[in-house]
């Protein structure tokens, strides 16, 4: 049986929740709950704290639903405001929401020989649950960049306006943090491979 | 080009530069290179492979259920056949029907009730420091019915649980959890099963609001009410408390207004 709420659509459900209709405002709900909190989970990586992020995205959403016009897209709006809430709970715990560069230039300049003599190289695909163990293994500054470029598909010149950092910064984050994230996964490769 | 020239330049060109135009020592180095090959590989994998991480997780229901639970808070959520920019339990009042006569008073006594249980029951010590005070009135059967089998709301009475909750410094996750208990639902009182038979003969929609509506305001008195029983000094518990009482008042004396 079709779910009548499931019906309508994206503006149909957007026009009716500025008049208050609760079904329109769960379709919404649903339509991008899956994006919303997998972004939430993949930057705090804290499901109960992913939530609670979650919810005062949409909750924020849902407030100003009123003013939305239409010009840009509804789901890029929201995730926008997703992002803001983020960073705005990382600020609060006064986690770095970008890497401090001067810290880290030092670093990952050169290809390391990890974990053994033999350079093992990420053949195939990489396991989801291992490359999501390794992002929640990056320094939160890295984590954020690289999930804003890499799983939510921003450009450095939006990442760069959200955090508040130069582009040239943002690509370095991100370039450090694929080599973090390849350390990782190698790492974790070989460790499977010593138990297996 | 060498192997360090390439990990300066690599930033810049995996995500900048399209296929085809890397600068042309570049391309020889890496073909002749297994290790800065590698790494483009690797790099370009993992990048690729990130965008299915991307929408992958479920939020568990419970977040759905806040996020109502807020917005009827709010107001932001209007019952459908309300009329626009007035919410559900305010709604246009249409001449009073004199057969309902029972519920002003019965809305007054529960008030009044409200009003008994929460200056007295619940507070001792408090009321040990104030001069004493006298009852409005004597609690009609609705308002002892009421008083005995505490409860909560639907709409404007959400916020109250979740103010009480972030009074108790617990997560709201805990108190929709203890909200969704499958609690034991007393028996309704007379007053309600009156109350229940006069909105049954309204619109199936707004039948089910009306009993959803007290279904949730009794529930919320018997939170508060569990709540206050082990926190009788709580002054803000208390008010919590009378505005449920109100919510109660208020919802039969709407009920009044709209019977026609």
């Amino acid at each position: 049986m079709t779910d009548p709420k499931q019906s309508i659509t994206e503006a149909e459900a957007i026009e009716q929740a500025k008049q208050g209709h609760e079904a329109a405002f769960e379709v919404l709900y649903h339509l991008h709950k899956r994006r919303v909190y997998s972004l939430c989970l993949r930057m705090v990586s804290n499901p109960a704290q992913a939530e609670d992020l979650a919810q005062e995205a949409f909750l924020q959403l849902f407030r100003k639903i009123g003013t939305f016009r239409g010009e840009s897209a509804f789901s890029t709006w929201l995730h926008r405001m997703t992002v803001n809430v983020v960073l705005m709970q990382l600020r609060k715990k006064g986690l770095p929401v970008v890497s401090l560069e001067e810290t880290l230039e030092a670093e990952d300049e050169a290809p390391r020989k990890e974990f053994g003599t033999k350079d093992v190289k990420l053949t195939g695909a990489v396991d989801r649950l291992q490359l999501q163990r390794a992002i929640d293994r990056l320094p939160p500054g890295y984590r954020t960049v690289f999930v804003l470029h890499d799983v939510e598909g921003f450009e450095h010149n939006e990442i760069a306006q959200i955090v508040g950092c130069s582009i040239g910064n943002s690509k370095s984050q991100l370039h450090k943090a694929r080599l973090k994230l390849r350390e990782y996964l190698k790492f974790m490769r070989a460790e499977k491979a010593k138990t297996g | 080009m060498t192997c360090a020239d390439v990990r300066r330049v690599l930033p810049e060109i995996l995500d900048g530069g399209p296929e085809g135009v890397f600068p042309a020592d570049f391309e020889t180095h890496v073909k002749s290179c297994p290790d800065c090959s590698d790494l483009i590989s690797d790099l370009k994998l993992i990048s690729s492979e990130a965008r299915q991480l991307a929408a992958s997780e479920e939020p568990a229901p419970r977040v759905w259920v806040r996020i109502a639970a807020e917005l009827r808070a709010e107001g932001l959520i209007r019952e459908p056949d309300s009329a626009p920019n007035r919410p559900a339990l305010f709604p246009a009042s249409p001449p009073r029907r004199w057969s309902a006569w029972w519920l002003a008073p019965v809305a007054v006594a529960l008030l009044a009730a409200g009003s008994y249980v929460v200056s007295h029951k619940h507070a001792p010590q408090v009321a040990k420091q104030q001069a004493p005070t006298t009852p409005l009135t004597t609690p009609a059967p609705a308002a002892n019915s009421a008083s005995v089998s505490p409860s909560a709301p639907a709409s404007a009475l959400s916020s109250a649980p979740q103010q009480l909750a972030k009074k108790k410094s617990a997560k709201p996750t805990d108190v929709v959890a203890s909200a969704a208990k499958p609690a034991v639902e007393p028996e309704p009182s007379a007053e309600d099963q009156q109350f229940l038979s006069v909105v049954s003969t309204r619109a199936p929609s707004m039948r089910a609001t009306y009993e959803s509506q007290l279904k949730a305001v009794n529930a919320h008195i018997r939170e508060v009410q569990a709540y206050l029983d082990q926190n009788p000094g709580d002054a803000e518990a208390r008010q919590h408390l009378m505005d449920a009482y109100q919510q109660k008042a208020l919802l039969y004396q709407i009920a009044l207004d709209r019977i026609q």
